[in-house]
């Protein structure tokens, strides 16, 4: 490969002066994290606030679940993202399509950490699902298509993907230039190559989507097909997972771009038009989004069974109510963020209002999908049972926390060692020449 | 067809063909469950086998771009 021209920067990430303190505070999360877990699997899920259902009065899926099908989502907009800008030939979000396949790979793999830390015997549970797993569950689906498949089918995805340019870093004789090499795997960015690549990543994008969709559809079906458990039964429990996921997804994918865009000084790369175009996807979502759950409050409102319009008069009025009305009302201010950015003309040369709706609706997600998980276990039970109740311990949140700053450390590492934005290729603004 | 086009769509066969099978034939019965035998899989470890039809699908991908050319190819494409 020929020398390299470059009038933009490699994008990779450089520590700067708030880099390390970053860094040091995510490791002292992970350590809390990591000593709350090994408490839990030496004591026992007794140190979580989950309990039995029924007589024990609790719930047996809780904060764990709730990140589960959190991060699942997260992961789902990235790789749709990332599919769709190939498949539609969406030029203006290529610069993002790196961090949206990073984003579903750090995602799934801390669904998958998440899994494990709410089965209290994981090798036990890891074992039998791959053991004994019935086609006909939803469990299936969702465990074997998105922890395995769905996160296989991801690496392969940023593998290939960042062969190109983790050749032109390692000729540039980049830091790490081994690990550069290895990824590279010989490649010299020659024509067969290149056409070798666009024609891969396009069947990978359109083996992907139904992938993706199937996957996510059958996390929906976990809780839309439990007929026994009022709240959950719900025809559009799947595809309002698909929603919610692209909302908070999406979101997610802004506030990345927009951290990316400050801190690697890319106002000419992460341009406005790209956050624009974001923008559309996740306004468009949310409504959507929004119209699902307006159909499905009416519809349990007026046709619900007395145990299905328990559960809605406690979210709507009782113990959940304040998470319930938090979350709508983050939905709601972050898609009037939205109308006022795409119609006030001096707010639209801003990128602020699409992050503060970017993180309104990660927190919504947040909220909504802990409301989807609990009061139904708690609320809704159809045999005489009193009402129950879940608080997370310590425990759970020293353990999510800990998940959580894993996942912004690999990120930030990742960042570190590899261009984050795509380097750009000939006839590119950036002016490459290979 | 090539070695590259053989051996990537013997692959996509080879790991479609292992989806099918795991899922049809070697996992626990398909249906309304009667007896226990619906709740075993009628192979230990089709769930596993399954998964592997996935890897095996999206791999082809990785074999697909990572296998040498030949010398004769290699040689054409060079300006």
């Amino acid at each position: 490969m020929a020398t390299t021209a470059r009038t933009l920067p490699a994008e990779r990430g450089r520590g700067g002066r708030t880099w390390y303190p970053v860094v040091a505070l995510l490791l002292i999360l992970l350590g809390v994290g990591i000593y709350a877990y090994l408490e839990e699997l030496s004591e026992g899920m007794a140190v979580t606030g989950l309990r039995n259902l029924g007589p024990q009065g609790g719930a047996t899926w809780g904060l764990y679940i709730t990140f589960v099908i959190y991060f699942v989502g997260l992961s789902f907009a990235g790789i749709s993202t990332a599919a769709l800008i190939r498949l539609a030939k969406i030029d203006k979000l290529r610069p993002i399509v790196r961090m949206a396949e990073l984003l579903t790979v750090i995602c799934l793999m801390l669904a998958a950490m998440t899994i494990v830390a709410d089965l209290g015997q994981p090798l036990r549970g890891i074992v039998n699902l791959f053991r004994y797993a019935r086609p006909q569950s939803p469990f299936f689906g969702t465990f074997t298509l998105v922890i395995s498949g769905y996160l296989f089918a991801s690496l392969v995805y940023l593998y290939l993907d960042g062969r190109r340019d983790a050749a032109v870093r390692a000729a540039e004789g980049a830091p790490y230039r081994g690990f550069l090499r290895a990824w590279a795997a010989g490649y010299s960015d020659t024509e067969p190559e290149r056409v070798r690549h666009r024609r891969a990543s396009f069947w990978l994008s359109i083996a992907i989507v139904p992938l993706l969709v199937t996957a996510h559809s059958t996390l929906g079906f976990v809780f839309g097909l439990q007929v026994g458990r009022p709240g959950w039964y719900s025809a559009l429990q799947a595809p309002a997972f698909v929603m919610l996921a692209g909302v908070s997804g999406l979101g997610m994918l802004i506030i990345l771009a927009a951290i990316a865009r400050r801190s690697l000084h890319l106002q000419a790369r992460l341009g406005l038009p790209m956050f624009r175009t974001l923008g559309i996807f996740m306004f468009v979502s949310l409504l959507v989004y929004l119209y699902f759950v307006g159909v499905e409050l009416l519809t349990n409102l007026y046709t619900g069974s007395v145990r299905e319009r328990d559960v809605l008069r406690e979210l709507l009025g009782g113990d959940y109510a304040w998470l319930y009305w938090s979350a709508i009302a983050g939905f709601v201010i972050a898609a009037a963020l939205l109308v006022a950015w795409l119609a006030v003309q001096q707010l639209r040369t801003h990128i602020w209002p699409l992050v503060v709706a970017g993180v309104l609706v990660n927190l919504g997600a947040m909220a909504k999908r802990f409301l989807i998980v609990v009061p139904s276990q708690t609320e809704g039970q159809l045999l005489p049972y009193a009402d129950g109740s879940y608080a997370p311990s310590w425990t759970e949140y020293a353990v999510i926390g800990g998940l959580l700053a894993l996942g912004v450390l690999l990120f930030l590492g990742f960042a570190k060692v590899f261009p984050i934005i795509p380097l750009p290729e000939e006839g590119d603004d950036g002016k490459v020449v290979t | 067809m090539n070695v590259r086009r053989f051996i990537v769509w013997a692959m996509v066969i080879i790991g479609f063909g292992l989806q099918a099978v795991a899922y049809l034939a070697l996992a626990a019965p398909l249906g309304k469950p009667t007896d226990v035998s619906f709740s075993e899989p009628r192979v230990p470890f089709a769930p596993l086998l399954f998964i592997l039809g996935v890897g095996i699908v999206f791999s082809a991908a990785i074999v697909y771009e990572l296998l040498p050319d030949r010398p004769e190819d290699r040689t054409a494409s060079e300006p």
